[in-house]
């Protein structure tokens, strides 16, 4: 039985978290992108 | 270079070279000296991860794509944090569970030797000829900036990388790797605030950003959909997480970082750590290119950056043609200045109009210096048609050279070296354990103990070793070396990606499809590569599409294979 990681409680919702950050990073990009567009 | 700058770079190499040796001392397990005794924490996991695929060629070559061609390349990391999960849930428990010491030893588990020789062979190849590249890159800076002689800085520093990686072994390259990496990262950071800070009075970080952006260097995103263009959205977000798959799952020299984790939960949160950071990493990286481009459009830089060549093309037959191009560039970055600055003004001002016409006049006079750019790398390849004509390489190195003070040189070059010295540990580190598990023990000697397998592993570090001193001087043939690199990997991340696709989620199909539905992929590969003019990116999309789709249809035609076993 694999151990709990020691944020977030469980493996799911730290995997939520590494995608939820990648996602704001596209937005932030685009933002910065149009920004000058 | 002055004395200080001697005395930090040549103290900094050192202690990293002592420090390796002292953290891998005493070990005579195989398991101890390959995996560490699988003792390694989170962190220690995460920066060794990271440290391996940041090599000098990330370090130099990236800040110069920033700076000619602005700061799209980013998007080939956007499928990096997807793979990160990807791997976490699936390869990282059967890796721990199975106890293997190589990710190919996993695959005579599941399919049979004959796979498992396969995959190992085409590592080696592509490893070898991935770290030898890797060597490379910090040999052709001391050799450009120092004059060395190209062939001895190659062999130096090679002989350095390999006295504590044959030595110490993992651990001793995963303890020096959390270091090196710091380094490489500080040091970055020094040269961007210097970049920042020799601006003009008038132009501080948000004008620096400004004009950045006004001059196409701040473009990180491309939503349009285009198999042509090597960096947009959807290349990254497919054939990067392609890439990433292949290069973190199934290439050794990575595999190996996370199989020292303690546990699963060791190596899922290096895992998710490299996920977390390795965007906003390069992002920065390719942010200090972006400075460096405004850092040079208030300081004259150079018409190309290749000393050397420049050097070479002036005392030729070509040189008042050369000089006439550079007395051009002279009157261009003059009125490119004064443009820029005026620009920096209209931000300034907030008037969005005047704004627009400086705007349009610097980007004119960009376009007019780019051309006569092209026109002088064109001439370089003229009279020496063994030349590269690709200056992107030495753009931040120039930098670094001409414009910072005593010190801070020798720490640059320091965070460089390190970066090279770091990547390469692990690939020599890699390489060996493949030969000795996969092949040595596996194939040609089975009976030996186990430290005899050490020593065995030791003198297959030496010998990946001398292999990649040896191919590495001829890698300035190459072009774009951060390129060269990726396009190397590409040509077998696909297939080696399908083999592992099959081998974790088609339980159904056997040995003998996968064998065969990979030669069928590597071949399309190579095709795709030498017959269109598909971006090396999709390559990967292709290799592993192939592969899967081969290995499926080939298993209707053979018998059904025994339940897996793993």
């Amino acid at each position: 039985m694999t151990e709990q990681p020691p944020i977030l409680k469980t493996w799911p919702r730290l995997y939520a978290a590494v995608l939820g950050a990648l996602a704001l990073e596209v937005i932030l990009f685009a933002i910065l992108t149009r920004a000058f567009h | 270079m002055r004395a200080a700058d001697w005395v930090v770079l040549v103290a900094t190499l050192a202690a990293i070279v002592i420090y390796g040796v002292w953290k891998g001392r005493r070990q005579r397990r195989l398991e101890q000296y390959l995996l560490a005794d699988r003792q390694m924490q989170w962190y220690t996991v995460a920066l060794s991860v990271m440290a391996t695929q940041a090599s000098a060629i990330t370090f130099l070559s990236t800040p110069g794509q920033a700076y000619t061609d602005g700061m799209r390349f980013v998007q080939f990391y956007l499928g990096l944090p997807i793979a990160m999960v990807i791997l976490s849930v699936t390869a990282v428990p059967i890796y721990h569970r199975l106890k293997v010491f190589t990710a190919y030893e996993y695959l005579e588990t599941r399919f049979d030797n004959r796979t498992r020789t396969l995959t190992a062979g085409i590592f080696l190849l592509q490893r070898g000829l991935g770290t030898a590249m890797t060597l490379f890159a910090p040999a052709l800076i001391v050799s450009l900036v120092l004059g060395w002689n190209l062939h001895l800085t190659t062999i130096v520093i090679g002989v350095l990388v390999i006295i504590y990686t044959a030595s110490g072994g993992t651990k001793a390259v995963s303890w020096t790797q959390t270091h090196q990496l710091l380094i490489a990262l500080t040091g970055m950071a020094v040269a961007m605030t210097i970049a920042i800070r020799s601006l003009p009075d008038s132009v501080g970080f948000t004008e620096a950003v400004k004009v950045a952006g006004h001059m196409g260097r701040m473009n990180v995103i491309d939503f349009n959909f285009d198999l042509s263009t090597p960096y947009n959205f959807w290349s990254g977000l497919f054939g990067g997480l392609m890439v990433a798959l292949a290069y973190f799952g199934t290439d050794q020299s990575q595999v190996q970082r996370y199989l020292t984790g303690e546990t699963v939960t060791q190596s899922r949160l290096g895992l998710m750590f490299n996920g977390l950071v390795k965007v906003p990493m390069q992002f920065f990286i390719l942010f200090v290119g972006a400075m460096v481009f405004v850092f040079y459009q208030f300081v004259a830089p150079p018409l190309t950056f290749n000393p050397v060549q420049s050097t070479k093309v002036r005392t030729s037959a070509h040189g008042a043609e050369y000089q006439a191009l550079e007395a051009t560039h002279e009157t261009t970055f003059a009125a490119k200045r004064e443009a820029a600055l005026q620009l920096v003004a209209a931000i300034d001002s907030g008037d969005a109009d005047s704004i627009a016409r400086k705007k349009a006049d610097l980007q004119t006079l960009q376009q007019r210096d780019d051309q006569t750019r092209k026109t002088a790398l064109a001439l370089i390849k003229k009279n020496d048609a063994r030349a590269d004509a690709a200056d992107t390489d030495y753009v931040f190195l120039t930098f670094i050279m001409q414009n910072l003070p005593t010190g801070l040189v020798g720490l640059l070059l320091a965070a460089i070296f390190c970066a090279a010295m770091s990547a390469t540990a692990s690939g020599l580190n890699s390489l060996a354990s493949t030969s000795v598990v996969d092949v040595w023990k596996r194939l040609i000697r089975k009976d030996l103990d186990d430290h005899t397998y050490v020593i065995v592993s030791k003198w297959m570090t030496v010998f990946w070793g001398v292999f990649c001193i040896g191919f590495g001087l001829y890698a300035n043939q190459l072009g774009s070396l951060i390129v060269a690199v990726n396009k190397v990997g590409s040509i077998f991340y696909g297939t080696m990606l399908a083999i592992f696709l099959l081998a974790f989620y088609a339980k159904r199909v056997g040995s003998t499809a996968v064998f065969y539905g990979a030669l069928i992929a590597e071949a399309t590969v190579l095709l795709c590569a030498w017959k269109t003019d598909m971006a090396w990116l999709w390559w990967n999309v292709v290799g592993c599409v192939v592969g899967v789709v081969a290995a499926l249809v080939i298993q209707m035609f053979v018998p059904a294979r025994p339940a897996a076993t793993a």
